[in-house]
């Protein structure tokens, strides 16, 4: 990995960009902050950094907008950082092409997670081979199988799929509608039925507690996130 | 009986003054004269007045106006008036009812504003003190030792959670009094809503001594999930304030095609008669010295949220501790995916 990457952080509240500037040097990045869309604009033509954290509520426009924009230029990552009881706006941004999001007030340490977890993705190192292995479960994809610790667990085929996608984007936000796209097919993006009792079932067969998921993060009314510990350094 | 005649008691009191005036108008109506009499039948109007109740105001000084007409404006026993005059005080009736009844709503408002202003500064003031004297405290360039420092710092944690906790209540709050309009109706798995709630409180010392309990045949349920995560936190919250280190905190969920039932269980002391009737008033809190860091805010926003999804919450002592138990009627059935072959 590249040392000193650059990330742009756009907030226009101080307090707060300050805050994330010190931990994220901390961490060994550089970086540059923007007050508003305009600036951010500027910054990000002349500097082209390697990561972006958003803050969805500025005071000159739509993010949206924004991560439109940059997306039209680069693959570069995005994060969105956005108040609560606005899961919509997020959504929406990530339709847009943000990469991931965190709800104010946010930690620190999950920040940092996601931003980790996204340039890995930025960076193609995400598994694309045949097995993958997080905690105590291993999927193998090429012999269609399942393991928890050593024992074979058996899937019904939905099951199976379902696991098999949330594992070929470990710690990705995946939106409800996008699951159910990608996992169901195209007109099924509004069955929330079908996705609730699959979560349920899958789950009850690979947490240790379903009432305490390890791995199957809920994403309140966003959608869902599966969690690899393992490939977190 | 007695609960279906509680909410129109203030009818009833304001119907008793007048019962007694018409007595007192017919016995002595000749020494009093018809001026006296009316301002005697102003008493009940008065009365009902005082409670803010627009409806109430309205049927009782109709009541009274008719009663008024019947037994003492002239010609007596009937519902004709000769004087214009009269006419006119009937309608002084409604204008003096409905002033006053504004009145008393506006003060009951300034009230409860009072009431919302004191309890928000107690629960904002109290971790944000604690926030602000732990943080001087660690600026200072004393040493600090390690152990010290950290519980400085899990202080500091637990405060920003409660300010936090306050804070989306009360954003909830405002979306519950706009009523159905807001609501974010969908399938919710209460599996799900627990294990989203539970996350909530994974530092948490205690959080280890709750154990969950779902009946697999509990369908999905229609309704706010986040609204629902919401009345689960402060169940939770509740639950682990008023349970000592070591106790059972014991959530159990049963489903059948009529509702689903969630039992929150803790092992405590019980609670007095008195109190458990009040618990989900707004702003109510058990007063027994030992501050816990309730904000009488949780336990009603509970009440509401329940309500909102047509269902209902109530606590009662149960063996070794306090249940409350939400019921949740269900009111739009799952038609569950076919279950598959392996």
């Amino acid at each position: 990995m590249r040392v000193h990457e650059l990330v742009l952080i756009i907030e226009d509240d101080e307090s707060i960009s300050q805050m994330l500037s010190l931990s994220l040097r901390q961490q060994g990045y550089r970086t540059l902050v923007a007050m508003d869309m305009q600036s951010a604009h500027r910054t990000f033509r002349a500097n082209r950094p390697d990561l972006i954290l958003l803050d969805l509520g500025l005071p000159d426009g739509d993010g949206k907008t924004m991560i439109r924009t940059i997306r039209s230029e680069t693959a570069v990552p995005i994060i969105v950082i956005s108040a609560r009881h606005v899961e919509k706006e997020v959504i929406a941004s990530l339709d847009a092409g943000a990469d991931d999001y965190v709800f104010k007030p946010f930690s620190l340490d999950e920040l940092a997670a996601r931003i980790r977890s996204a340039q890995r993705r930025f960076l193609g190192l995400q598994p694309s081979v045949n097995v993958i292995v997080c905690g105590d479960i291993t999927l193998d994809i090429a012999e269609h199988s399942l393991r928890k610790n050593s024992e074979y667990l058996k899937l019904t085929p939905t099951e199976y799929n379902l696991l098999k996608y949330f594992m070929l984007h470990l710690n990705q936000v995946l939106p409800y509608t996008r699951i159910l796209k990608e996992v169901w097919g195209v007109g099924y993006q509004h069955e929330m039925q079908y996705l609730r009792t699959y979560i349920n079932s899958l789950r009850k067969k690979i947490e240790t507690d379903a009432a305490r998921p390890g791995y199957i993060r809920t994403e309140m009314g966003i959608g869902y996130r599966f969690i690899c510990d393992t490939t977190t350094p | 009986m007695k609960t279906f005649i509680f909410p129109y008691r203030h009818y009833v009191i304001a119907l008793m003054f007048l019962s007694v005036t018409a007595i007192i108008s017919i016995l002595f109506g000749d020494v009093l004269g018809l001026i006296n009499i009316a301002l005697l039948y102003l008493l009940p109007v008065l009365v009902i007045a005082l409670r803010g109740d627009m409806k109430a105001t309205t049927v009782v000084t109709v009541v009274t106006v008719i009663t008024f007409d019947l037994l003492n404006v002239p010609p007596q026993f009937s519902f004709s008036v000769h004087d214009l005059v009269h006419a006119l005080s009937f309608i002084l009736f409604f204008v003096v009812g409905y002033t006053i009844t504004y009145q008393a709503k506006r003060i009951e408002a300034n009230a409860i504003r009072e009431m919302f202003l004191d309890t928000l500064s107690h629960d904002l003031k109290t971790p944000l003190s604690s926030l602000l004297g732990n943080i001087s405290m660690l600026l200072k360039d004393h040493p600090i030792d390690p152990q010290m420092r950290r519980s400085m710092l899990l202080q500091i944690n637990d405060s920003g959670q409660r300010i936090n906790r306050l804070v989306l209540n009360l954003l909830d709050s405002a979306r519950l009094k706009n009523r159905s309009g807001l609501l974010r109706l969908e399938w919710c798995d209460f599996e799900d809503i627990i294990g989203v709630a539970l996350q909530e409180f994974r530092y948490h010392p205690k959080q280890d001594q709750i154990t969950v309990r779902i009946d697999p045949d509990t369908g999905l349920f229609w309704g706010d999930c986040a609204l629902l995560v919401r009345l689960m936190v402060n169940l939770m919250d509740n639950a682990l304030k008023y349970t000592d280190e070591g106790k059972r905190i014991q959530i159990t969920v049963t489903g059948d095609n009529s509702a689903i039932t969630l039992l929150f269980f803790n092992e405590s002391a019980p609670i007095k008669k008195s109190d458990l009737k009040n618990l989900f008033e707004r702003f109510y809190r058990i007063d027994d010295g030992a501050d816990v860091g309730g904000n009488g805010i949780g336990l009603s926003i509970c009440r509401d949220i329940a309500a909102i999804h047509g269902g209902t919450i109530d606590a009662r002592n149960c063996t070794d501790g306090v249940c409350f138990e939400i019921r949740l009627p269900i009111r739009k059935a799952s038609n569950h995916p076919m279950r598959e072959a392996l």
